[in-house]
């Protein structure tokens, strides 16, 4: 087993075998970015494509001083961003209505009361504006000026988008949520 | 306190299932990505391994040497057309004794003492019906015009006969060249841009001539006019057939020099009252002096001058702008002084992105769509912008003249139909101007 340095130092000078490495050792958890961006998994496989391309292709620009993990999903949630300008025109937005007036009474989840797969679920069908900027903001941890300058738009707009995300998520979540008691209840 | 409770829970909740989740991808992918590696690393210089560059290089140095081999068999042939000059000799005497004339031109002194015996006995033999003397003086006379060959030069070639017996041909075999001719006329020409120019073809007799102008262009007739558009250096060429099937190739060389434009701006902080002093900002490209005339019967040479007018009045400005080739460009703007150049203009209906905001800012470049509500406008300083709805309630403000409205109201897109603009903007000059009207937004 090779280390990250090593396969990092091979990579650079465009070894396949360690470019194979690396990718088996990491496209499961970039994948899962991915995922997180894209409205289905074939879409999220696209992005990873990129992803590894730009990796193998610019691992030389990577220093070393940080967690090699970390600028891999940095690279990861770059590529899903270029997608997501790539992708803008020729993406229909979603009627809004069917989103303004979500009420909801919930005002906490637990925890391990939905699996990640629905999570993901819930992003996926997400309008791509909204899920780009909750994972922003919400999962990376990015600040909506710096969200704002990432994807072109308002800083107000990216305010908007995550609190109009939240809202659906949550309705979401709640219908989940709802369905999944019911289901425990009968069984 | 309570939604921020949510939000948290909202926030954690995702962060911890799907911050580091995990997601196994489909096989296909990873063969898919290798084969685009391996793709992308054929197109990359790599000196290990087999790429584009390599098989481009043995793609190029194939061809080098085909054109190689195929032009030295070519050569070969021009160095020994004996028969075809008999043949030339007896069928077409006119331009022949044009070539033989040019000929001396390109022979250094020195050089003719080198004799090939066969050329000798070649030309000799051949019956060669040479013209008069005073035709053929004509002849070189007209070249020598072209080329100002020096008089004594050209009569010492006279005195030993050059041109009518068979030396310059031999220096014509000898090198390989094709015989020169200077058969263009005008044979140095330089001139603005468009430059039109009208060549001559001089030779007397022909079949076919082709003329090729070096931008691309090119002519069958035997004297074309032809229009030079860019700036640059052409050399024109052409190539003539006489009767024998003998290419005689000349060529001129043509300078076209790029035109100056003029254009100017007023820099006007107020209107034009009597002792302002205003400054004219010079926007011209491509010239070296400059020519102002004020319209009051005062003019100056200065780049950016500024002039002070003394009394009220209607004044044309004129600009003249000069290049170093003395060509030249002209602008006036008339009336300069009056306020016609501070207006603010609003269109009547937009088309807006269906796709999503594009944030309002607009250059009239990237906006042909209609697809940013925004106006037209010289002279503006301060500037504000409201949009209502038809019930009266405010959907967008403006401060800033390059933001217009995209047709979105918080991120989403408002309905089709009619809104109320309203503007209040202060010009330059510093009048207050006030302006509503209503748009109509369409839908794609």
């Amino acid at each position: 087993m090779m280390s990250d340095r090593q396969i990092i130092e091979l990579c650079a000078k465009h070894d396949r075998k360690a470019q194979q490495v690396l990718y088996d050792k990491y496209s499961h958890l970039l994948l899962g970015v991915c995922l997180r961006y894209a409205s289905d998994k074939a879409e999220a496989e696209d992005i990873l494509q990129d992803c590894f391309l730009k990796i193998f292709y610019n691992i030389k620009d990577f220093t070393g001083s940080g967690s090699f993990i970390g600028w891999l999903r940095k690279v990861a949630v770059n590529t899903a961003i270029t997608h997501y300008h790539k992708n803008l025109k020729y993406r229909y937005h979603i009627e809004i209505e069917e989103y303004v007036s979500i009420e909801t009474g919930v005002t906490s989840f637990e925890e391990d009361f939905f699996t990640s797969d629905e999570l993901y679920k819930v992003l996926n069908e997400l309008p791509t504006g909204y899920r780009t900027v909750f994972n922003l903001y919400a999962v990376e941890g990015y600040k909506h000026k710096e969200i704002a300058e990432m994807l072109g738009i308002d800083t107000n707009t990216s305010k908007s988008q995550y609190s109009r995300a939240k809202a659906v998520i949550r309705g979401k979540l709640e219908k989940l949520g709802k369905l999944k008691s019911s289901y425990s209840e009968n069984s | 306190m309570k939604t921020r409770k949510k939000d948290i829970n909202l926030r954690e909740l995702f962060r911890q299932k799907l911050e580091y989740a995990e997601v196994i991808p489909d096989a296909a992918v990873k063969s898919n990505l290798m084969r685009r590696v391996a793709r992308k690393e054929f197109l990359r210089f790599n000196p290990a391994r087999l790429n584009i560059y390599y098989i481009g290089g043995i793609l190029i140095t194939g061809i080098t040497a085909a054109v190689i081999l195929f032009s030295g068999a070519r050569n070969s042939d021009i160095i020994n057309p004996l028969n075809n000059q008999d043949k030339l000799n007896k069928t077409d005497t006119s331009s022949y004794i044009e070539v033989r004339a040019v000929q001396p031109i390109r022979t250094k002194p020195g050089i003719s003492n080198v004799i090939h015996n066969e050329l000798i006995r070649s030309t000799k033999v051949s019956p060669l019906p040479v013209k008069s003397e005073s035709e053929v003086s004509k002849v070189v006379e007209s070249h020598q015009r072209v080329t100002s060959f020096p008089t004594s030069l050209r009569n010492s070639f006279s005195k030993n006969g050059l041109f009518n017996e068979a030396m310059p041909d031999k220096k014509k075999l000898q090198t390989g060249f094709e015989p020169e001719a200077f058969l263009i006329e005008p044979h140095d020409s330089a001139g603005c841009a468009p430059l039109k120019i009208r060549f001559h073809n001089k030779s007397t007799s022909f079949d076919s001539c082709r003329w090729t102008f070096g931008d691309g262009g090119y002519s069958d007739q035997r004297d074309p006019e032809w229009i030079f558009d860019v700036e640059g250096e052409y050399k024109v060429v052409l190539e003539v057939i006489n009767h024998a099937g003998k290419d005689i190739i000349s060529t001129a060389s043509v300078t076209v020099h790029p035109r100056p434009q003029a254009h100017f701006e007023i820099a006007l902080e107020k209107t034009g009252t009597p002792n302002d002093e205003i400054r004219f900002l010079n926007y011209s490209t491509n010239a070296v002096r400059f020519k102002w005339d004020f319209g009051d019967g005062s003019a100056s040479e200065i780049f950016e001058p500024s002039h002070i007018y003394t009394k009220f009045g209607n004044y044309n400005v004129r600009l003249v702008a000069l290049s170093d080739w003395g060509c030249s460009d002209s602008v006036t703007v008339f009336n300069a002084l009056s306020g016609s150049q501070y207006f603010i203009n609003f269109p009547n209906a937009f088309i807006p992105n269906a796709q999503g905001p594009s944030g309002g800012y607009y250059s009239l470049k990237s906006d042909e769509a209609a697809q940013v509500f925004h106006p037209s406008y010289s002279g503006v300083s301060d500037y504000q912008l409201k949009i209502f709805s038809k019930l009266g309630i405010q959907i967008f403000e403006s401060n800033d003249i390059n933001l217009g409205w995209d047709g979105y109201n918080y991120g989403q897109l408002c309905e089709p139909g009619v809104y109320i603009w309203k503007v209040r903007v202060k010009f330059r000059n510093g009048e207050p101007f006030i302006k509503m009207g209503d748009v109509t937004l369409l839908k794609k």
